[in-house]
């Protein structure tokens, strides 16, 4: 039987093929041709682009170029969710690869926050671990750690460094045996058709008669749509990285196996195809 | 005390086999037939080099 441990590999090195292509939209001095590259899951998009950007750029002349964004299908992908959640929520079960458009003009300033450096990732990133942490451990743990140490959770991220990540992250998953998990988990539910861009409740690990809480239990409290009966067709799908969990899976495995790098479980709510 | 052997009922759980399965179908699914794609991210290699 495998390990625990190899889940958290499993998740820190998924990948996604995508196929970058240039807007029709962008004025070039000639036909750009695609560019394909691997993405981590649990990177962002904005970090590990910059191989598309200098490919596009030799195409294009200075004064026609502003700020890279991205899109799919009509639709700006936001760098400050994890790439895998943008992938889960917007293009399951569609054909691989993953047929991502570059922008360089008319930024959505509406959609998307601007990114002008890597700095700007490393805050927001750094800034979703306190909260989790405030919300797992009272922010104990995280306030404990040096200024090094968070650093080293970002380079970790950055480099795709998984044990440099982990030897610091590993503290952050800790919690008293007698508590049976964490304070709350943290964890974020994503919708396509949503006006608001992601919900978000307390939510104990462990009922307050000392059961064991799942992912079951979390959805009937926030989505009961994505829970049906026995007879009834599935009209949802609930995946966190990719992968559809069963609703019986502890809410406290999930937050300590399959949280992203931010420290928060993802969870992407899609309609579940007809066919 | 003797370390029991027996398989604990967390590791038997449906749920945690599903999760296994999944994570490897994903990775056939996601990366197998793109494997020659560029990574992202290059893995930085330390290079020795002496003089003499």
């Amino acid at each position: 039987m495998a390990d625990d441990k190899d889940v958290l590999r499993d998740v820190w090195f998924g990948k996604i093929p995508a196929c970058f292509t240039l807007s029709p939209e962008e004025t070039t001095e000639r036909e750009a041709e695609p560019y394909y590259l691997l993405l981590p899951r649990v990177s962002y998009l904005t970090l590990v682009t910059d191989k598309v950007k200098k490919h596009f750029l030799k195409v294009m002349k200075a004064e026609d170029v502003e700020e890279m964004w991205f899109e799919y299908e009509g639709t700006p992908l936001k760098w400050h969710y994890p790439i895998g959640v943008l992938f889960d929520l917007l293009a399951s079960n569609t054909a691989l690869p993953w047929n991502v458009t570059v922008r360089f003009k008319n930024f959505p300033e509406h959609d998307l926050l601007h990114c002008p450096s890597n700095s700007v990732i490393e805050a927001h990133f750094m800034s979703c671990i306190k909260e989790a942490d405030a919300l797992k451990h009272k922010s104990q743990v995280i306030n404990d750690m040096q200024k090094k140490d968070h650093k080293q959770l970002w380079m970790g991220l950055q480099n795709d460094k998984f044990d440099q990540f982990w030897a610091m992250n590993r503290k952050l998953m800790e919690y008293p045996t007698e508590e049976g998990g964490f304070r709350y988990i943290p964890f974020r539910i994503y919708q396509t058709m949503s006006d608001r861009p992601f919900l978000q409740k307390l939510f104990r690990p462990v009922s307050p008669e000392g059961h064991v809480l799942t992912l079951g239990d979390l959805l009937k409290e926030l989505f009961p749509a994505a829970i049906c009966a026995e007879d009834e067709p599935k009209r949802f799908q609930v995946m966190i990285h990719g992968i559809e969990p069963l609703l019986e899976t502890p809410m406290q495995w999930l937050s300590e196996h399959l949280s992203h790098p931010d420290n928060f479980l993802h969870i992407s709510i899609i309609p579940a195809p007809s066919d | 005390q003797a370390m029991s052997l027996s398989i604990t009922p967390a590791q038997t759980a449906a749920w945690r086999k599903q999760i296994f399965e999944q994570l490897s179908e994903r990775s056939k699914r996601e990366m197998e037939n793109f494997m020659h794609y560029e990574q992202a991210i290059e893995q930085s290699v330390w290079v020795k080099k002496g003089t003499m």
